[in-house]
This record gives C-alpha cells, structure tokens and sequence, in this order.
C-alpha cells in the first residue's frame, strides 16, 4: 500500500467543503522530552478526509506543523522517525493502539473510521527513547554483528564462480531476507526486554529477528563457513535457547516471516552441535 | 565478549537443555506413572479382582505395595525425584524471571500457554512440596492432613484427600482444592512442556509439525487429566470401611485389628459379591 502520495491531503482538511466526508481524529501520544525523561500524554485533534489514505504518519506531521493540543495549548511538535514511507525500512515502528506496527502502513481509515475516534500512539517499550516516538534501535544491529549476520568476505585473489544456490534453498531464504530490522518481533517478545547498558547486550536475549538471520546466512552457500560461529553464538548466554515458545514473534512480523520455525530449525542445529562436540571435541 | 563468566553463563546452553530433559525424564515420565497408579482405584475395578478383594483398593494396594518393595527405594526417590524437581524448579524460576509476560497486549493463544507455563511452574512446585512433605514425609503438623500409611494406602489417601479425620467439609473443600488445581496445573505443565520441548531441540520444525504435535500433546495432557481427576474422584467417593477391610484382608488377620468394621470376613465377602 503506497501512501506517499497522501500526505498532502491533511493540509486540506480544514478547507474541506465536503463535511459529509470530514472527521476528526484523536490522538493521544506517549511524549517523552529525552532519555531517561519522565514519560506523559498529550491529545491533538487531527481532521481527517474520508478516502484520502491518511496515515499516522501524515498525521504526525499534521501535529509538526502544528503543535497545538486539544486543549489548545501551544507544545514542542511531537518527534517521530520514518524513512520509506512504504514499510520496507522498518523505522517508524511504534505501538498504535497498544500493538506494534508501522506507523506509515497504519491507514486512518481503517484504524478510526469513525468521527471522534482516538489513535493512541507510544514509543516501543524495548528500545531506549531518544525522544518522543522515535527509539535508538541500536541494539538490533548491534546483536545482528554478535551473530555474524553477514557474507563473509573470502579473499581478494579471483577463486572462481562461488557455489550454486539451490532452488529449494532460495525458497527457504527468500522470505527471511525480507527482515527489517523494525523491532516487532522484539517488542512483543516476553522474553527480549529493554536493556539499557549496551555492555550486557552481548548477555541478553538476541531475539526472534537474529536468530531469523543466522537462519538465513547459515544456508547461504558461501556465508555456511561461518555457521559454527554464529551456532556458538546462539548457544550462549542470551542465544536461541532463551526464547519461551511464546510465539508473539511471527504472529506481528509484518513481513510474515516464519520466525518460529526459524527458531526450531536453530534449535536442531545447536543440538546437533552439541552432540557432535560432545563426541568429537570439536 | 562476555568478560567475568559465572558457571551458570559458561554452561549456558547444557543447562538448558537439562532443565528441559529434566522436565520430561524423569519428571514427566513419573508424572505418568504416577497418575496411572492412582487411577488403579477407578480402573482396577475394571480389571476383576485379580488381587483379591475389591478391584479398585486392591489393585491399588498392590501398586503400592511394588513401589515400597523396590531395593534402595530412598536413594532413587532422592536421585530419580527430588534432585531433578530441585534442579528443575530452582533453573525454572530462575529462567522465569528472566522474562516479562505481555498476554495484557498480545492476546495469542501461544502467548497465555507462555504465561500458563510459569504460572503452573509457580503453583506445581508449592503443590509438589506439599503433597510430598503430606504424604510421604508425614508432616502432619499442617492443617487437615492425614498420615499416609502403605500398607492401608487406599483408606489412608482417601483420608488424606478428605482432608483428614477432622477436616470436615471445610478440610475437605480445601485439600480437595489443592489437589484437583495441583493435578491440572502439574499436568497442564508436562503436556506444554513437551510441546515446547520439541521446538527447543528442533524436532518440529516447520509449522505444521508444531501443529501436530501440538494435538498429540494436547491428547496426552487430556489423558493424564482424566486419570489425574478420576483418581481423585475414586479415593473422594471410597467408602473407608471397605477399603480398610480390603486392606486388612490383603494384610491378614493381625493387621485387621486396624479397621474400624468388626466382622471382617462378613465384610470382606458382601464385597466380593458386589
Ligand atoms: S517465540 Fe521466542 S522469540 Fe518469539 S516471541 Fe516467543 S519467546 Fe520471543
Ligand atoms: S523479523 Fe519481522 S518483526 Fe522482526 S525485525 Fe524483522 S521484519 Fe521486523
Ligand atoms: S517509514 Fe519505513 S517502514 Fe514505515
């Protein structure tokens, strides 16, 4: 669903002369003016054109422009992030209306079709906030590093056509390449909570997203070198054998990806390692 | 990466994956034997009166009598049991703080067994404790207990079941209570348990695999539960008298001096006709 080409539309809503098709909508944001700042809500009043595709982020920067709240007092435009627009980027992940979601794929419309509705909006619970909305998603990459989630360069020197990629592999892959890195997963996690120490990340539950990703460069043909490595990871402190089997993960992933049985499918590999280490030493 | 490693970190992964083991053999595989044996009150009526006297009582009886024969019968309760429950729940508490539930938001099914799961943890652990430190350790300095003996062990769980010689209909309400919610929360943990267990070591897999075994779990949790409450609806029900005169029968005429009926033979005959 593309929703750039709508954000133009919240500027006419006051001049509207359709009022059949006009509403307002409430929202009550979670602000927060800095880290480590106490948290408190704040409503704005935003017009809505029914069918014009309004989403919370247009509506965002509806409030930017004019900061003034319900109550009509004057206040500090409300900070946000988002980057695509188009729910590939995964930045402008927050909660609406108590799930997480994107923010820039959340239709008005669909969300409070009605006049008078509320929107509530809150920064996700597992980041640490830098402002407002927006939260320093930091850790995911840190612990996408921790995990060795990458191709592994194999020399400079030409060693000729790589190995091939199976049809049946690439299907398996294709779908957790999708990932970005947008934090549902984390959010919703029971297991996977706000650290903010960035010394005992390397400690803590990597989260469904992670071991997703050593899924994926673990069948890569030539990123497979590495696999013991990332495995070890995952069979440490904070790897794959911390998740609860709550399944949140997969049920908010937006892109669908199947991140229990990527879960499983670590879970046999590490207990085969294990065997194989307990047999061979290695 | 991780600069002061406690043993419990170094060993992360085996840990784990002991606890989980632990939970299957060999808790939840005493946990099976154990609520068949019970149930031996309601299905040994079925089976005649091969051990002589009532079915139910006697089959009972007999169970009993196997387990308290066995050779070194404190050391396997002290190695098979008590260790592993230990080992178990003090990791399971342990690893259940390490986590936050969110069934408030995400209202999924998964997400309340999640819950469900350390719930059942907490209660079944203080279950266990009671029903042992009751039943087999004879604390009876508790409210409403009654000293389990072998050798009358179906009368004498009856009572305990009942709360007691005094216990009452409070007595009973309570302990009854304890019991039937200790039964479903233990039986609950094992059948859940298992199903997480195999995403944990990676038997199922894929989805779907998650979802068959999910219904053979969810079969053998209901199982368990019917012979879990039907053991406790047979010693609810059993006419004490009775039970102590099978007993007494089982454990010839020295022992009868015990039941409360005088004519025991009269007694023990009027049951084999019935
Ligand atoms: S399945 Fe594991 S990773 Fe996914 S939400 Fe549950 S505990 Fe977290
Ligand atoms: S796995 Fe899904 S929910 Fe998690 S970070 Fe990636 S895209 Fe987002
Ligand atoms: S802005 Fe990129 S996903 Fe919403």
């Amino acid at each position: 669903m593309t929703t750039t080409q709508d954000q133009s539309s919240t500027n006419s809503g006051a001049a509207s002369s359709e009022a059949a098709e006009k509403r307002t909508v409430r929202f009550r944001i979670q602000r927060c003016l800095g880290p480590n700042k106490p948290a408190h809500w704040e409503a704005f009043d935003v017009p809505i054109l029914a069918g014009e595709g309004a989403n919370v982020i247009s509506c965002l920067q509806y409030i930017a422009r004019r900061p003034i709240t319900a109550d009509g007092k004057e206040t500090d435009p409300v900070v946000w992030d988002s980057g695509c627009l188009e729910e590939v980027c995964g930045a402008c992940t927050m909660i609406v209306n108590g799930q997480v979601r994107q923010s820039c794929s959340c239709l008005i419309d669909n969300e409070a079709p009605n006049d008078g509705d509320v929107i509530s909006l809150q920064p996700m619970s597992k980041f640490p906030v830098v402002r407002d909305l927006w939260v320093d998603r930091q850790r995911m990459f840190h612990n996408l590093k921790r995990a060795h989630a990458w191709t592994p360069i194999d020399g400079l020197h030409d060693r000729g056509a790589g190995p091939q990629e199976t049809a049946k592999n690439q299907e398996t892959r294709y779908i957790f390449s999708t990932c970005m890195t947008c934090g549902c997963c984390l959010e919703a996690c029971p297991q996977f909570l706000l650290v903010d120490e960035p010394a005992k990340w390397d400690e803590s539950f990597v989260g469904a997203n992670t071991i997703g990703q050593v899924r994926l460069f673990n069948l890569h043909p030539t990123a497979k070198e590495e696999a013991g490595e990332r495995l070890e990871v995952l069979m440490g402190p904070g790897g794959v054998s911390d998740c609860g089997n709550a399944q949140n993960c997969v049920k908010v992933c937006p892109k669908e990806i199947p991140l229990t049985e990527g879960i499983a499918a670590m879970g046999r590999a590490t207990t085969v390692k294990a065997v194989k280490q307990f047999f061979t030493g290695e | 990466m991780t600069e002061h490693q406690t043993p419990l970190s170094k060993h992360h992964f085996l840990l784990r994956r002991l606890h989980s083991l632990s939970g299957i053999v060999p808790i939840g595989a005493f946990l099976i034997t154990h609520l068949i044996t019970n149930s031996s009150i309601v299905w040994g009526k079925l089976g005649g009166a091969q051990h002589g006297g009532d079915g139910g009582m006697a089959t009972f009886q007999h169970e009993v009598n196997f387990i308290h024969s066995m050779p070194f019968l404190l050391l396997i309760e002290v190695f098979g049991l008590w260790l592993p429950i230990a080992f178990h729940s003090v990791l399971g508490v342990y690893y259940a703080t390490t986590g936050r539930g969110n069934v408030g938001s995400y209202r999924f099914q998964a997400n309340w067994r999640y819950s469900l799961q350390r719930l059942t943890g907490y209660f079944g652990l203080i279950f266990i404790f009671y029903h042992v430190a009751t039943l087999r350790w004879g604390w009876d300095f508790l409210p409403f207990t009654n000293v389990f003996i072998a050798e009358e062990a179906a009368s004498t769980t009856a009572l305990a079941l009942r709360g007691g010689l005094e216990g009452g209909l409070i007595g009973g309400v309570v302990v009854g209570g304890v019991y039937l919610i200790g039964i479903t929360a233990l039986v609950y943990h094992f059948a859940n348990g298992l199903w997480t267990a195999a995403i944990t070591w990676g038997l199922t897999t894929s989805a779907a695999a998650q979802k068959r075994w999910g219904y053979v779990c969810a079969g053998l949790g209901a199982a368990l539960m019917l012979a879990g409450w039907s053991a406790y609806v047979g010693f609810v029900t059993l006419d004490i008298d009775e039970a102590r005169a099978v007993e007494a029968a089982l454990h010839g005429p020295a022992e009868g001096a015990r039941s409360a009926n005088s004519d025991l033979s009269a007694d023990a005959g009027r049951l084999e006709r019935e």
